[in-house]
């Protein structure tokens, strides 16, 4: 349930981006305003080339839009230097990716902690890692195993699982079950879906209307702009 | 906080065994051909310093003949002497150093019955200044005797001579015999003074009488401890040379520190030879951590979308040119000290000049430059990744 007395997890208030290329500009957003509360579980749903990517780019913190303003948890992110923003995006945003995107080098518990190591800048205790690896429903005997022993479902519980370790305030997944046959992705939605009734606010960009038929709300978006 | 990006560094090399390995092994020969190079400059330095130390508190005078002049003594033409006036000046203004008249002539003569004819170099000296010359014998006593000589070790063994042997001098035996009494040490080679090696040394009467000389071809001062070497030169130049300059004054110290500035400078620009091999290797560095930038520009882009700041991935790509660095240019520096001693006892003869100050510095340096080029070659690289967009990095497959 979304609450009210606190600000909005992220909102957006007619942001815009424009690529100058030479053949003119192009405008990938266009006045995109839209709110999202803490506790909501939101697809957004386009077209190729529509502009999610933009979008979710900016969500992310990852891009800063042309003109307009975002604000994360009320944190204005206008003029912020990259520092703050990675800072931000280590605290506040748990990213999951079509590909898992697991470190290869690292094992699944290393995977998990490390960015809870980047916050704490120091060695960090294993079992916070196997906690939320429990939370995720991933086998415990899976925990030292590297990524490529793992299936693409097992891989995606641990990008999970590393998105919210720092108990962010947002997920943001980017076709999350893009990369999976049904059943998994099915699992996956199922997850997800467990993890929002506790309280985890999730947006996912997807094209997938059965993944959007687990969430709450959709936000279309049609040629750079949110379709009523 | 940093310990997980030095693991990353340390699993990323381990992946990569073979290419980091052989990227190792470019600063491993690197490291070798500076300090081994450097050994090696350092060995040959000291060899000759030590050969020529003894030689290091001479001055000697030399009739001026005009101009040349440079290392070694030998005589000079008939008309071209030091008188024993001028002698007497040197021997007072030089006091308390020892001024030793010396006398020399390049003489024919046969060892034994039936021999060729030999030429070598004869001074007069008188035996009294055998002590000041820090003549050292190997075998046998001082000639006191008249018809007593005493030889250099490398007249000695060219020519099979021994203590008690007879040396015919002139031609046909025509300027008298001389009896061998002892063997002079080898002195190697000589910067001012007498170079005895090739020489025979006899009485100055016995010369005086032989050739009818009065006057001296060049007065060695042995310089007192005390004196500066620079300043008898000085006086004696003053003194000797107030209208013409009539002799040339060679500061053995002076001339020492200038060869020993002329090897310092030729193992300097051979250790910068060896220094064009650590050039190849930085770049060997500089390529694979670029491949390795290169392969990792999604886990890169990952690391960043989840909050991993620039600094922090640029210290993942120091550590990883560290480590190559660091292993490479050690394991360098112990192979250099082998190479140093190998090089040392074959051109050298010699591995008594390995374990020095200077040898630990040449090994020192290497090892340091080593880390440096691994340092700075991996620089630009780690730059390149921390610097990456995250969104273009993602999108990389």
């Amino acid at each position: 349930m979304p609450a009210t007395d606190t600000p909005p997890v992220m909102l957006f208030r007619d942001v815009a981006k424009v690529y100058p290329l030479p053949a003119g500009d192009v405008h990938a957003l266009d006045g995109v305003s839209f709110q999202v509360d803490r506790g909501e579980f939101i697809s957004i749903m386009g077209p190729s080339g529509s502009g999610k990517s933009t979008l979710l780019n900016m969500m992310g913190c990852l891009d800063t839009p042309t003109s307009g303003d975002i604000y994360i948890s009320g944190t204005h992110v206008r003029d912020m230097s990259d520092t703050e923003l990675t800072r931000l995006r280590r605290d506040r945003i748990g990213f999951i990716f079509q590909y898992f995107n697991l470190f290869p080098l690292l094992n699944i518990i290393e995977n998990v902690t490390f960015p809870m190591m980047l916050k704490s800048q120091k060695e960090v205790n294993p079992e916070r890692g196997k906690e939320v690896l429990r939370a995720v429903q991933l086998e415990e005997r899976l925990f030292t195993h590297t990524p490529t022993e793992l299936s693409g479902g097992q891989q995606q519980r641990v990008a999970i699982a590393r998105a919210l370790i720092n108990n962010p305030d947002i997920l943001l997944c980017d076709e999350p079950t893009g990369n999976l046959d049904t059943k998994t992705g099915a699992g996956i939605m199922e997850l997800m879906t467990d993890l929002n009734r506790k309280g985890t606010t999730i947006i996912i960009v997807t094209h997938d209307p059965t993944v959007a038929e687990y969430t709450d709300r959709t936000i279309r978006i049609v040629d750079g702009r949110i379709a009523v | 906080m940093s310990s997980i990006f030095w693991e990353i560094a340390k699993r990323n090399i381990r992946v990569h065994f073979l290419r980091s390995s052989l990227a190792m092994l470019g600063i491993v020969i690197g490291v070798v051909a500076i300090a081994s190079m450097g050994i090696l400059g350092n060995s040959m330095v000291s060899q000759v310093s030590d050969s020529l130390s003894k030689v290091g508190d001479i001055v000697t005078v030399y009739p001026y003949t005009g101009g040349g002049g440079g290392f070694g003594g030998g005589s000079s033409s008939d008309n071209m002497k030091i008188t024993d006036q001028q002698f007497q000046q040197i021997k007072r203004v030089v006091a308390p150093s020892v001024a030793i008249p010396v006398l020399s002539t390049s003489e024919r003569m046969k060892v034994g019955v039936g021999g060729d004819d030999i030429f070598a170099t004869v001074y007069g000296i008188d035996p009294k200044y055998n002590q000041d010359l820090d003549l050292e014998l190997t075998s046998g006593g001082f000639n006191n005797a008249n018809s007593g000589c005493i030889v250099g070790s490398v007249f000695a063994e060219d020519n099979k001579i021994k203590v008690g042997s007879r040396i015919a001098m002139g031609t046909d035996g025509g300027k008298g015999a001389l009896r061998v009494t002892g063997i002079i040490k080898e002195q190697g080679m000589s910067l001012g003074g007498i170079s005895t090696d090739n020489a025979i040394i006899a009485t100055e009467s016995w010369f005086d009488n032989t050739y009818n000389r009065n006057d001296y071809d060049e007065i060695v001062v042995k310089v007192k401890k005390g004196q500066d070497t620079a300043d008898v030169k000085t006086i004696i130049e003053k003194q000797l040379n107030k209208r013409d300059k009539i002799v040339s004054v060679m500061d053995s110290k002076a001339m020492l520190d200038t060869l020993n500035s002329a090897f310092g400078s030729v193992t300097t620009f051979v250790t910068a030879i060896g220094g064009i091999s650590m050039i190849v290797a930085g770049v060997s560095i500089f390529n694979i951590m670029m491949m390795s930038v290169n392969e990792r520009i999604k886990e890169i882009g990952i690391m960043r979308s989840i909050g991993t700041q620039k600094k922090e991935v640029m210290s993942m790509f120091i550590y990883e040119a560290t480590i190559i660095g660091v292993i490479g240019s050690v394991v360098g520096g112990i192979l250099s000290l082998l190479a140093g001693y190998a090089i040392s006892a074959l051109m050298l003869q010699t591995t008594k000049y390995l374990f020095t100050v200077a040898t630990a510095v040449s090994v020192a340096e290497g090892v340091g430059f080593g880390i440096v080029v691994c340092l700075a070659c991996g620089l630009y690289p780690a730059w390149q990744a921390a610097n990456l967009n995250p969104i273009d990095a993602l999108r990389h497959e």
